[in-house]
């Protein structure tokens, strides 16, 4: 069965403008993402984990390689590749059910179904009562929680998140998390989630992929044998196959930014 | 609503005490009586204007100059201003240009339009749209090109056309800068007005301030300044600015 | 090195690509003979009528009188009207009445004074320069004033909280904190008052570059109109760039402040 995302061969190359130097963000990744499966990107700063994203997201233009979803070459940005950003990029001047239906309005939801859907998705992201809200009335967890709920609205192949939770406070960020592990097990979607936190990348990936320093390559994937309902903060607190991981990853990204310093 | 009472009870004492002043300082000043009419004065010129029909005609000719450049700027300036504003490449072209145009106020092209279309009503309108014009294509181009691109790029994942974009966070995006534009161009505008009624003389309130002052009609100068700032405070604290910040607070946006 | 300039070059080049782009229409409309030089003399016109007025001089006298006027008015209101919008601010009970006061004679400043400054001062500079100065002065007041008021009082509890007496609070939370509106209110008054100054010109003086437009009008010197005209532009813009821009620059950018236009 062929992968869900397939990566081969991808580099990325830029010219730094204020230095004029050639800047090699990716140096040849090669990974292959399952259909359903939640893959945690990590690595240390720099090491090109959001340019790759952003590639995959078509929001920049590789180098060489390819990069293929179901098979098809990915060009430019679409609704196939649902992304959310660290900054929520939510629109300030809509109600949150607004935003939430941006994506069905673009592809032309007929308005009932459309209102269906947001109820849908206000309710799983848990902001039943705050339809009406704008952005700036809410807490920044809260405006995650609509980024979330407008890229889940618009049912893309696959979710690209760009260190989502590195915005929003230390507790907030794991309520959220735990709920983005109840969406990921109730919508399986293929999720690729790019963080530089370590015990995030643990606590969500199905699979971790650690990504070597510029030029980044992927050093390793670390496998985490956890089921999805076991993935809570207080059942992983003390578990030993969760903290061998995290030494495991943790190490592999040490030895990394050990080496650029 | 006590304090209400305070700050209206200080005002009416203030008003009081300055047409006292005022009336007093017109009376005995050695200066000759058109220099300083009291406030008497003022009233019954007032009176004598409106009953004489002349200065509902003059309030109306300004307010509908005006008014006429309001509506081209919203319904043309706006529009280019967001046109131009789109494309990287074509903003940066025109940049300098109607930064440019916009420093040259209508008024200093007066004298080019007395040439080309003499003393008359198409001057005016011309020097004044002019003014009105260049703020708020300029403040719209601006606007469109300051939206932060992650709205642009959030939108194109999910599959946004570029016409949706600039319906759906172009122009809202914009909206704050372009109230401000059309802020600061009627603002400039309505000045610019002024002097061109003073200049070309064809009725309005800056005409009659200015025939007033040939006759030492001073008391009728007083009352048209006075009219002239009520005027714009009014459309400014009534109507622009409430505009500006409801769309700015609305949307919980910080413009800089 | 080589590169600084070669960018900065490139800056200027794109910068002025527009205005050579206007330049050659400009002068193909001319050629075409489709309007009578009256209406439009060709740039080869205006550029020669410039050289000759800079040359003889009249076109120094003009622009030093506008400027100095600017500069006058600037001198004299600016600290009036900072000061005054500092002391008046700083009285809670003085403040919410002077301020729409302050805003009214605000909507009404430049221009309108004309017949009235006339009437006082006769026809002449003095009259044009307190259109200028009255411009400038009732624009930054109130713009101070508001600053002022409007600092959040959250700064002002933490200077008290540090042991700040009444005097640190003025001179480290107000004033500083009502720079952007200061410095706004003074950008924004350069730019009403030069307008009203040319206006004012036209009207009641005989020289300056608003007499010296408004009477080649007159004249039908179309050259010397044109010639007036690009000369206040590229006055404005020496300003925005060489003196606005790095008041900006130097004190609400710095400071990473936002300040809330008036």
């Amino acid at each position: 069965m062929t992968a869900k995302i397939t990566i081969r061969g991808l580099g990325h190359e830029y010219v730094n403008p204020f230095t004029r130097e050639r800047v090699v963000a990716l140096g040849g990744i090669d990974l292959e993402v399952e259909d359903g499966e939640f893959l945690t990107v990590v690595g240390p700063s720099g090491c090109g984990k959001t340019t790759l994203l952003n590639i995959l997201a078509g929001l920049l233009a590789k180098t060489c390689g390819t990069v293929l979803l179901d098979g098809r070459e990915v060009t430019g940005p679409g609704p196939d590749r649902g992304v959310v950003f660290q900054e929520f990029a939510i629109m300030p001047w809509r109600t949150v059910e607004k935003n939430i239906a941006h994506g069905l309005e673009i592809q032309s939801v007929p308005k009932q179904e459309r209102s269906a859907i947001v109820r849908r998705f206000v309710e799983l992201v848990g902001l039943r009562g705050f339809e009406r809200k704008y952005p700036h009335e809410l807490s920044g967890g809260m405006k995650q929680r609509v980024a979330v709920a407008r890229t889940l609205a618009a049912n893309p192949e696959v979710m690209l998140m760009d260190e989502p939770f590195a915005a929003v406070d230390s507790q907030t960020r794991i309520t959220l998390q735990e709920e983005l592990n109840v969406i990921a097990q109730s919508t399986r979607k293929t999720i690729l989630f790019v963080t530089h936190n370590v015990e995030e990348a643990v606590f969500l990936g199905d699979r971790c992929c650690v990504l070597s320093g510029r030029p980044g390559r992927v050093k390793a994937l670390v496998p985490v044998r956890i089921s999805r309902e076991r993935r809570r903060w207080n059942l992983l607190m003390s578990d030993a196959t969760f903290d061998a991981a995290k030494e495991k990853v943790f190490g592999l990204v040490r030895e990394e930014v050990g080496k650029e310093v | 609503m006590e304090r209400y009472w305070e700050v209206a009870s200080t005002w009416v004492v203030i008003l009081a005490a300055s047409i006292a002043v005022w009336s007093f300082a017109a009376a005995t000043l050695p200066v000759p009586d058109y220099f300083l009419p009291p406030p008497s004065a003022v009233l019954s010129a007032f009176v004598e204007l409106m009953t004489k029909g002349m200065l509902p005609t003059f309030i109306g000719e300004s307010l509908r100059r005006i008014l006429f450049a309001a509506l081209l700027g919203l319904f043309v300036g706006v529009p280019l201003g967001l046109l131009l504003g789109i494309s990287r490449g074509i903003a940066d072209f025109a940049y300098p240009v109607l930064n440019f145009f916009q420093s040259v106020s209508g008024i200093a092209w007066l004298p080019l339009m007395l040439i080309w279309f003499g003393f008359g009503e198409r001057t005016i309108l011309v020097a004044v749209n002019y003014t009105v014009l260049f703020p708020v294509i300029f403040n719209a181009l601006l606007g469109v090109r300051s939206v932060p691109p992650i709205y642009v790029n959030a939108l194109r994942t999910l599959g946004a056309s570029r016409w949706r974009i600039v319906r759906d966070v172009l122009v809202p995006g914009a909206l704050p800068n372009i109230a401000m534009g059309v802020r600061l161009g009627l603002a400039y505008g309505w000045r610019a007005l002024i002097a061109a009624e003073m200049l070309v003389g064809a009725n309005g309130l800056g005409f009659m301030i200015f025939n007033a002052q040939t006759f030492h009609l001073t008391a009728r100068i007083m009352l048209g300044m006075a009219i002239i700032g009520a005027l714009w405070v009014a459309l400014d604290y009534f109507f622009l600015r409430p505009l500006e910040e409801a769309t700015i607070a609305r949307w919980g946006m910080v413009q800089r | 090195m080589m590169r600084k300039w070669r960018g900065s070059a490139l800056a200027i080049g794109r910068g002025a690509a527009p205005f050579v782009f206007i330049l050659i229409a400009w002068m193909l409309v001319t050629r075409t003979g489709m309007l009578p030089t009256m209406f439009l003399p060709p740039p080869s016109d205006v550029a020669r009528t410039a050289w000759e007025m800079l040359k003889d001089g009249s076109l120094w006298i003009n622009i030093g009188a506008s400027v100095g006027r600017v500069l006058v008015s600037l001198v004299i209101s600016v600290p009036l009207a900072v000061g005054l919008g500092i002391f008046v601010g700083l009285r809670r009970k003085l403040s919410p009445v002077v301020e729409p006061i302050a805003g009214f004679f605000n909507a009404l400043s430049g221009i309108a004074w004309l017949p009235l400054a006339v009437t006082w001062f006769g026809l002449g500079w003095l009259s044009v320069t307190f259109i200028m100065f009255n411009t400038i002065f009732f624009l930054v007041f109130y713009n101070t004033l508001v600053g002022v008021r409007t600092v959040p009082r959250i700064f002002e509890h933490a200077v008290r909280t540090l042991g700040g007496s009444r005097r640190h609070i003025i001179f480290q939370v107000l004033i500083p904190g009502a720079m952007p509106n200061i410095v706004t209110g003074i950008r924004m008054s350069i730019g009403f008052g030069w307008r009203a100054l040319i206006a004012a010109e036209m009207i009641a003086t005989s020289t300056g570059l608003g007499f010296l437009i408004y009477n080649a009008s007159n004249f039908h010197q179309t050259d010397t109109i044109l010639v007036g005209i690009v000369t206040i532009g590229v006055l404005w813009l020496l300003t925005d760039r060489l003196v606005l821009q790095p008041i900006e620059r130097w004190t609400v950018e710095r400071w990473g402040l936002v300040s809330s236009d008036r």
